[in-house]
C-alpha cells in the first residue's frame, strides 16, 4: 500500500487511519473562469493543471446489507501514470466545531490491471464516469473543480454527455484521523472564495 | 447829484483805514479795509430794486434792499465818483441793472415752461443720463469712498483666495505623496509579494515561492515615508515608499569561490575573507527600495548557498573531509589544492569598513563557479517545486511520482535511486572546481612547454564551447616551416573532471591522471616521435630510402620518459646512411654512415681484397649536431641529406 506522503507522522506500514476532510460546492459554467482566476491567486504558485479522469465504480455483494464499495480511477491525458484504488467510509458530518465533512479514506496506486484483478475478486462495476476539470493546491489542501460526464456506452470513454451545467469544487485534505485542525485551514480558505463558490460540509444522506 | 458836477474834484480819505475806535490812550484801532469784492456786496446790498422796474419779482428777490441813498455815505463816496468818471453819462448801476432784467426775462421764460411743463399736455420732461455727471466735489468724494471700499473688498476675497490656496497646495502636497505612495506600493506590488497584517505591511524577500526551502523568513516592511517637511526642498530622489529590510540582510553578499594551490594555516581559515569589497560610490540618501530589495534578496540567495553547502560538507563523507569554519568551506578536490568556497557579506556599520582591503589579485575569484553556484542553487529550487507534482487521476494524493510509481511497478531499490537525483550542490560545484583546475593546469603545462621548447613547436586549438563537466583542446606537434609534411603528431586531449584522455590520430587512447608531470611527459616523448618522424618525411620527400624505423627502441640508454626512437635512411644511391636516434631526454643523435672506400683510416682487410667490397659502406660517424647549421632539427636534416646526396646536375 502506498502511504500518503503528506503527513508529519511516520508512516508505518499503512497502519495509520487517514482520514479526509471535505467541503464541496458547485459553479455554474459562466462563472467557472472567474473562480479559476481566484484560485490561481490564491493556490501554491504552479502551473494550473487540468486533468481527465475516468472512474470506476465497483460493489461488493456481501451478506451484509450495505455493499462494500471501491473506486477505481485513471488518467486518461497521462500516459504512465498508475491507477488510483480509493475506499471511501461513511461520511461523518460532526459537530460545529469541525467545518468539514470526514470520512475514512484508503488510498492505493496500483497498475493497470486492476479492474480484472477486482473483477476476478468478485466486485461488480455499478456506475462508471468521466471527470475532467482542473486541480489545484495549496499546501496540503487540494482543490478540484471538474465536470462530471456521463458515459454514454458503457466502457467507451469516447461519447460522454454533460451531467449538468455546473462544475462540482471540491476542497479535501487528507491527515491522520483527530487532526481537526486542518478543517480550520480549509474553513479559512473557503471564505475567501465567497461569494463565487459556497463551499460547504453536504451531507449526502440528506440528498438521497 | 454828485455827478451832475462838472468840476473834478480828488477827494482822498484822511485815513486808509477806518478807526474802529480809539483807545483811552489815544491809539486807533483800525478796521481792515474791504475788499474790492465785499465793497461791491455791501454795495449791492443797498440796491433798492424796486425802483425802476415795477415788477412783484423785483420786489421778492431785493425785499431787504431799502431805497439807496445815491449820495453815498462817507467813505464809499469816492468809489462812487470813480465809476461816474468812468461812465459819465450812464447810470452808475446801469450794467447791474441790465443783467438783472436779463435774469428776470429769463425767470419768467422759465416760469412759462414750468407752468407749461405742469400740464403734461404740450411739453414732458425726460431725466437725462447725463444729470449725474455734472455734480462735481461731493460725487468725486463718494465715488472714492466707494472705490476704496470695493477694493478693499476685492483684496479681502483675493486675500481669501490666496490663503485657500495656499492651503490647497499644501494639502496637494500631502495628496500627491499620499498618491505617490499609493502608486509605489502599486509598483512595489507588482514585483514582490506584499500582505497586510494588521497595520503592517509586510513584504516577502525569499525564494520560498521559488521552491526554497531556506527557514529564514526573509520578511521586509513597507514604510510610509510622507512625514518630511514640505517647506524644505526636496531632495531628488525622494520616494515617499521606503522599505525596512531585516538586520541580517542588509549590505551587500557574494559567494567567493577560489582556488589555492597550498593548504593555509589552520589559523588563518574564516579570516582572511572577511574583508571588505569596495563598494561603489552610493549616493548621498537613501537608495531606492527597488535596489534595495534586490541586494537584499541577493544576500539572502547568498546565505541560502552558503547554507546548503555546509550542510552538504558535513553531511557527505570524502575520503579528505570538507572543512567548515567560520564563513568558509575548504574542500581538497586534488592533493595539495585547496577548493575554498566563502560567503562574504559586508554590511554597511562602520566596523566593517575599518576591515582591510583585499590586496588585489591575492587569490583568484573563479567567477564562472560563483556563477555557477547561482545556478545550481535554482536547479535546486526548481527542483524541489517540480518534485511534487500533481497527482494524476486527481483524486490520488499528493507526493513524489516515485513512490507513486514504486508499487505499482514494483520497483527495486536501484530503479527508485535512478529515479531521485542524489547528487548535492557541493558535489557538483567540486566537480566543476575540479574540472576548471585540470583545464587551466593543461593549458598552462601547453603553454609552458611550448615556451621552452621552441623545435618542434606546440600548438594547442581550445574549443570555446565546453561542457561544464568537460571541455576539450587539439594538440599540434609541428616544425617550423615543415607544417605541411611533418603532420604526424595531432593529438585530441578531453579534459575531464578527474582526469584528460589523449585520443591519439591513430585512434589510441591514453588516459593521463590529474598529474600534470604525465601530462608533460607525455607530450614530451610525443615531440621526441615527432622529429623522427620528421624524418622519416622528409625522407621520402627527399628520395632516400628508409631502412628502419623504430618508436620505441629497446637499445640503448635507458631514458627516463617514454622510449627514444630511431630511424636509419638511406641515400638514393645508396652510398650513406643517416641514422637518427631521438630520446625525450637525451636528446638527438644523429649518425652518418659513409661508403668503405672513402674512409681513409680504415685498415686494408685482408678478406676484402676485391674492389667491389669497396662499396660496402663503412663504419658510423656522429654528426656533431650542435654545429649544423639550420634553424631546426628538420631544416638540419635537409641540409644534411642533401649534402650526402650526389649533386643531380
Amino acid at each position: 500500500m502506498e502511504a500518503p506522503p503528506v503527513t508529519m507522522m511516520p508512516v508505518t506500514g499503512g497502519t495509520i487511519n487517514m482520514m479526509e476532510y471535505l467541503l464541496q460546492g458547485s459553479v455554474l459554467d459562466h462563472s467557472l473562469e472567474s473562480l479559476i482566476h481566484r484560485l490561481r491567486g490564491l493556490c501554491d504558485n504552479m502551473e494550473p493543471e487540468t486533468f481527465l479522469d475516468h472512474e470506476m465504480v465497483f460493489l461488493l455483494k456481501g451478506q451484509q446489507a450495505s455493499p462494500f464499495v471501491l473506486r477505481a480511477r485513471r488518467s486518461m491525458d497521462r500516459a504512465g501514470a498508475p491507477w488510483h484504488l480509493r475506499y471511501l467510509g461513511q461520511p461523518e458530518m460532526g459537530d460545529k466545531n469541525r467545518h468539514a465533512l470526514v470520512r475514512n479514506c484508503v488510498d492505493i496506486a496500483t497498475s493497470e490491471n486492476l479492474t480484472d484483478f477486482l473483477m476476478e475478486m468478485g466486485f461488480r462495476m455499478d456506475h462508471e464516469f468521466v471527470a475532467k476539470g482542473h486541480l489545484f493546491r495549496k499546501g496540503i489542501m487540494k482543490i478540484v473543480v471538474y465536470k462530471i460526464f456521463r458515459i454514454l456506452v458503457p466502457g467507451n470513454t469516447d461519447s460522454t454527455e454533460a451531467l449538468s451545467l455546473s462544475y462540482l469544487v471540491e476542497l479535501s485534505v487528507v491527515a491522520p484521523a483527530g487532526q481537526d485542525m486542518v478543517s480550520d485551514d480549509m474553513r479559512n480558505f473557503a471564505e475567501q472564495l465567497k461569494p463565487l463558490v459556497h463551499l460547504e460540509k453536504i451531507d449526502p444522506k440528506r440528498l438521497m | 447829484m454828485s455827478g451832475v458836477r462838472a468840476v473834478r474834484i480828488s477827494i482822498e480819505s484822511a485815513c486808509e483805514k477806518q478807526v474802529q475806535e480809539v483807545g483811552l490812550d489815544g491809539t486807533e484801532t483800525y478796521l481792515q479795509p474791504l475788499s474790492m469784492s465785499q465793497n461791491l456786496a455791501r454795495l449791492a446790498q443797498r440796491i433798492d430794486f424796486s425802483q425802476g422796474s415795477g415788477s412783484e419779482e423785483e420786489e421778492a428777490a431785493g425785499p431787504d434792499g431799502d431805497a439807496p441813498d445815491w449820495a453815498g455815505a462817507g467813505a464809499d463816496q469816492d468809489d462812487e465818483e470813480g465809476l461816474v468818471k468812468f461812465q459819465p453819462s450812464l447810470w452808475p448801476w446801469d450794467s447791474v441793472r441790465n443783467n438783472l432784467r436779463s435774469a428776470l426775462t429769463e425767470m419768467c421764460v422759465l416760469y412759462d415752461v414750468l407752468s407749461i411743463v405742469r400740464d403734461k399736455k404740450f411739453m414732458t420732461l425726460d431725466p437725462v443720463s447725463q444729470d449725474a455727471l455734472p455734480p462735481k466735489q461731493s460725487p468725486q468724494t463718494l465715488q472714492l469712498i466707494s472705490k476704496k471700499k470695493s477694493l478693499a473688498g476685492a483684496a479681502q476675497i483675493l486675500l481669501k483666495g490666496a490663503e485657500r490656496l495656499t492651503k490647497s497646495v499644501t494639502e496637494n502636497q500631502e495628496n500627491k505623496l499620499q498618491r505617490d505612495f499609493n502608486s509605489e506600493l502599486l509598483r512595489l506590488r507588482q514585483h514582490w509579494k506584499l500582505r497586510k497584517v494588521g497595520d503592517k505591511i509586510l513584504g516577502d524577500l525569499s525564494y520560498r515561492s521559488a521552491g526554497s526551502l531556506f527557514p529564514h523568513h526573509g520578511t521586509f516592511e513597507v514604510i510610509k515615508n510622507t512625514d518630511i517637511d514640505l517647506d524644505k526642498k526636496i531632495p531628488e530622489d525622494y520616494c515617499p515608499l521606503d522599505v525596512q529590510i531585516p538586520s541580517d540582510l542588509e549590505g551587500s553578499a557574494y559567494i567567493k569561490v577560489s582556488i589555492q594551490k597550498q593548504a593555509p594555516d589552520i589559523g588563518d581559515l574564516g579570516t582572511v575573507n572577511l574583508f571588505k569589497r569596495p563598494l561603489p560610490k552610493s549616493k548621498p540618501g537613501s537608495p531606492h527600495w527597488q535596489t534595495k530589495l534586490e541586494a537584499a534578496q541577493n544576500v539572502l540567495l547568498c546565505k541560502e548557498i552558503f547554507a546548503q553547502l555546509s550542510r552538504e560538507a558535513v553531511q557527505i563523507k570524502s575520503q579528505i573531509p570538507h572543512i567548515v569554519v567560520k564563513n568558509q568551506i575548504i574542500s581538497q578536490p586534488f592533493p595539495s589544492l585547496q577548493l575554498s568556497i566563502s560567503l562574504c557579506h559586508s554590511s554597511d556599520d562602520k566596523k566593517s569598513q575599518k576591515c582591510a582591503p583585499e590586496k588585489p589579485g591575492q587569490e583568484g575569484h573563479l567567477y564562472v563557479l560563483e556563477h555557477n553556484l547561482h545556478l545550481l542553487i535554482r536547479e535546486f529550487h526548481k527542483q524541489t517545486l517540480s518534485s511534487i507534482v500533481m497527482p494524476h487521476p486527481a483524486s490520488a494524493p499528493f507526493g513524489h511520482k516515485r513512490m507513486r510509481l514504486s508499487g505499482p511497478q514494483a520497483f527495486d531499490k536501484n530503479e527508485i535511486n535512478s529515479i531521485q537525483s542524489t547528487e548535492g550542490l557541493l558535489e557538483k560545484i567540486i566537480k566543476q572546481a575540479k574540472h576548471i583546475f585540470l583545464r587551466s593546469r593543461t593549458a598552462a603545462t601547453i603553454d609552458s612547454l611550448a615556451s621552452r621548447i621552441e623545435d618542434p613547436q606546440i600548438q594547442a586549438h581550445w574549443s570555446n564551447i565546453n561542457d561544464v563537466y568537460e571541455s576539450s583542446v587539439k594538440v599540434l606537434i609541428t616544425s617550423q616551416g615543415y607544417e605541411q609534411i611533418c603532420k604526424s603528431i595531432q593529438l585530441q586531449l578531453n579534459i575531464g573532471v578527474e582526469q584528460v584522455r589523449v585520443v591519439h590520430r591513430d585512434g589510441r587512447v591514453i588516459t593521463l591522471s590529474h598529474q600534470e608531470q604525465e601530462l608533460q611527459d607525455f607530450l614530451l616523448s610525443q615531440m621526441s616521435q615527432h622529429q623522427v618522424h620528421a624524418v622519416q618525411q622528409l625522407a621520402k620527400v627527399m628520395g632516400w630510402q628508409v631502412l628502419s624505423f623504430s618508436n620505441h627502441v629497446g637499445l640503448g640508454p635507458i631514458e627516463s620518459i617514454g622510449n627514444a626512437s630511431a630511424i636509419t635512411v638511406a641515400s638514393p644511391s645508396g652510398d650513406y646512411a643517416i641514422s637518427v636516434r631521438n630520446g625525450p631526454e637525451s636528446g638527438s643523435k644523429i649518425m652518418v654512415q659513409f661508403p668503405r672506400n672513402q674512409c681513409k683510416d680504415l685498415p686494408k682487410s685482408d678478406v676484402l681484397q676485391d674492389s667491389k667490397w669497396s662499396h660496402l659502406r663503412g663504419p658510423f660517424k656522429e654528426v656533431q649536431w650542435n654545429k649544423m647549421e639550420g634553424r631546426n632539427f628538420v631544416y638540419k636534416m635537409e641540409l644534411l641529406m642533401s649534402a650526402l646526396s650526389p649533386c643531380l646536375l
